[in-house]
């Protein structure tokens, strides 16, 4: 965890209210993986009280620059997509969790819900970088909202499903999983809070409906790993990454907690923001 | 704008005689090692000439540039009464800054006046449904309910932790009756690394968060006399700005023991979800604080600094130099960093710097002098030193 100054290397608008801005920032283009988050100020705090939390979108180590893509959607967003190049932004990071990758996972199975890809997408660049198969399932409400192809590498099984049809097939992202989850080793999500409780209710009976449960590998030959250690992750067939309202993105404020089934809160900025899905308890239980 | 150089720009610290009652140790960095060193502006209202507040740039940095000659050897020493000590002024607010550990990484603690944890209760609570913190203009509302993992566990935890640190940590302590009170307080007494008590008697995000006691002078009274007879440590009482009146409030807690005030605690508000269909907290309620809060917490901190004689420490929305010096005028004799942490991580170490140079370049050789020259006159000025201790 740094303070860093980010210089603005490029802006651009990738779709209508999406940006994707590009930091010349060596700092945390190594050293960070995928799932990882920088913390970023946003104007004078004196207006704006807060900084914003984003996704690593997308890192390269050999230039030092890393993205973050982000829709705009208050103040805070609004004033990012007025910087002009060479203007530096104060970033706090690499914060949180990663993604935590099964070195014998070879195919990975990556879901989007819509701005969720900027949760994924460093991930796909990680997967691919390691020689793994991707299929990345991406939904949308409709065409203008599908993240476009041409900022994905071409090794990547690029799926769309949006819910008017406009693009891919009809229907939610969840719809497009059973295809893929026999395929799949790891399956790891990003996206609304409904999709990612809905997955975990079908990771849940994935063994079940599969049939595999005996007679497919052994991750860990059965030895119990701490819940929410590296170990226990990777074991674990889902992984997402949730997004909450954040104070300070340290641990410190207690601001961006969600309720685990230990009964205990979790801190989305320290604990996570990449949980396995069954450490968190998806109704509530407060 | 060129892009920052590497650390080499950095000067070192100026040198701080070290507490004489506590061995001189190696700092860490002041920053992190790849901060910037180039050029800083200066911030909009901001009197000291390396404020960074309203730039661009990280700020981590700003603070250790050379401050004016003499800076080093301004006295910013505070005492809050009974032996509480603080080698400056600038404190950090409860619930901002976790138990101390959560920044160490990008803030040197060992440079600030003193550490206010995370509320504490006598057992572990897990706090309010989220979403529990929403920005608002010039502000946020919090209410994460006092989340805490309970007292025995911070002893065990972080006392060992805050033992070996040179800047004293006070315990923020919560309940919901007096018995709650003063059972926290009775495990706290005598534990190694717990400098003194801040009690919280104004959380407004839970039902029975002891804000019962805040709001009425005999209850303020009685809370506070019942945790003073029950320990010896330094006593900071919290006030909190959802009353009337705040004044008869302030005499009963001074009248009962207290060492010293602080004031003051987050103003209750909601927001809403942004379809308005229902309150956006999940708590419904939040705390309001940074600097929309500032003008009632000067408000309060003037009318508290009039009707005491005991140390009043101001909270509410600084974020920069000159809030830290419209509150010492106001009569507080010390300020606590809270919400802007979250923005500013390093903002509190380099207000540190900022005021020794502000003094600096008064020709002060204390900043005891910037305390109360905006109340009415009245004979004798409020004093920076705490109250005697009598036994």
């Amino acid at each position: 965890m740094r303070l860093v100054a980010a210089e603005l290397v490029e802006s651009r608008q990738v779709l209508p209210g999406q940006w994707i801005q590009s930091f010349h920032a060596p700092e945390l283009a190594t050293g960070s993986r995928a799932g990882q988050f920088v913390h970023v100020r946003t104007g004078d705090c004196t207006g704006l009280v807060l900084r914003r939390p984003f996704s690593l979108n997308t890192i390269d180590p050999a230039s030092g620059t890393i993205t973050i893509h982000f829709r705009t959607v208050g103040r805070g967003t609004a004033w990012l997509t007025r910087l002009r190049p060479g203007d530096t932004l104060d970033m706090l990071g690499p914060l949180g969790r990663p993604f935590e990758v099964d070195p014998r996972s070879r195919h990975l199975l990556l879901i989007a819900g819509g701005l969720g890809i900027a949760g994924l997408r460093l991930l796909v660049d990680e997967g691919i970088r390691d020689g793994r198969q991707v299929a990345l399932l991406f939904g949308a409400a409709s065409a203008r909202d599908v993240y476009p192809s041409s900022l994905l590498p071409d090794e990547v099984e690029y799926v769309v499903a949006t819910e008017d049809g406009s693009l891919g097939q009809r229907g939610r992202v969840t719809d497009l999983v059973p295809a893929y989850e026999a395929w799949a080793d790891q399956a790891f999500a990003c996206g609304p809070q409904p999709m990612l409780a809905a997955l975990a209710r079908l990771a849940a009976g994935r063994r079940e409906r599969l049939g595999v449960a005996r007679l497919g590998r052994k991750r860990g030959g059965g030895r119990q790993d701490p819940p929410g250690s590296p170990a226990a992750r990777r074991k674990s067939f889902l992984q997402v990454s949730i997004e909450q309202n954040m104070g300070c993105a340290v641990g410190a404020c207690l601001g961006c907690v969600v309720m685990g089934v230990s009964g205990q809160p979790q801190r989305v900025c320290r604990e996570g923001p990449v949980f396995a899905a069954e450490e968190i308890a998806w109704e509530g239980g407060w | 704008m060129a892009r920052p150089g590497r650390s080499t720009l950095v000067p070192a610290r100026p040198d701080r005689p070290a507490r004489p009652d506590r061995p001189a140790r190696p700092n860490p960095p002041l920053v992190p090692d790849a901060a910037p060193g180039e050029e800083m502006s200066a911030g909009a209202g901001s009197l000291a000439p390396s404020a960074g507040a309203g730039s661009l740039e990280p700020s981590g940095w700003a603070g250790s540039l050379e401050p004016p000659a003499g800076a080093a050897s301004v006295d910013l020493e505070v005492d809050l009464g009974r032996g509480l000590v603080l080698a400056n002024p600038i404190l950090v607010a409860s619930g901002t800054f976790g138990y101390g550990v959560e920044y160490g990484e990008v803030v040197d603690v060992e440079r600030l006046g003193a550490i206010c944890c995370k509320g504490t209760t006598l057992r572990p609570r897990i706090g309010n449904p989220p979403p529990r913190v929403t920005e608002t203009p010039g502000g946020m509302l919090n209410s994460i309910g006092l989340q805490n993992p309970g007292v025995e566990a911070v002893i065990e935890k972080y006392a060992p932790l805050w033992q070996a640190w040179r800047v004293p940590v006070l315990v923020n302590v919560a309940g919901e009756s007096i018995a709650d009170y003063v059972e926290v307080v009775r495990r706290l007494d005598g534990v190694p690394g717990v400098a003194g008590i801040e009690l919280n008697i104004s959380c407004p995000n839970v039902g029975k968060g002891g804000l019962q006691f805040a709001l009425d002078p005999d209850a303020a009274g009685a809370v506070t006399a019942a945790v003073r007879r029950a320990t010896d440590l330094p006593l900071l009482v919290k006030l909190s700005p959802n009353v009337s009146d705040v004044r008869p409030i302030a005499r009963a807690i001074a009248a009962a023991g207290a060492d010293a005030l602080s004031a003051v605690n987050t103003l209750s508000g909601i927001a809403l979800a942004p379809d308005r269909s229902r309150p956006f907290l999940g708590n419904v309620f939040g705390g309001l604080s940074g600097p929309a809060l500032k003008p009632v917490a000067l408000r309060i901190v003037y009318e508290v600094a009039q009707v005491v004689d005991i140390p009043v420490v101001a909270i509410g929305g600084v974020t920069e130099l000159a809030d830290v010096l419209d509150f010492l005028a106001a009569g507080a004799v010390a300020v606590q960093v809270g919400t802007a942490i979250f923005a500013d991580p390093v903002l509190p170490v380099r207000l540190v710097d900022e005021l020794g140079a502000e003094c600096a370049r008064r020709g002060l050789d204390s900043y005891r002098p910037l305390i109360g020259t905006a109340l009415p006159q009245r004979p004798g000025a409020p004093s920076a030193r705490g109250v005697e201790y009598r036994p």
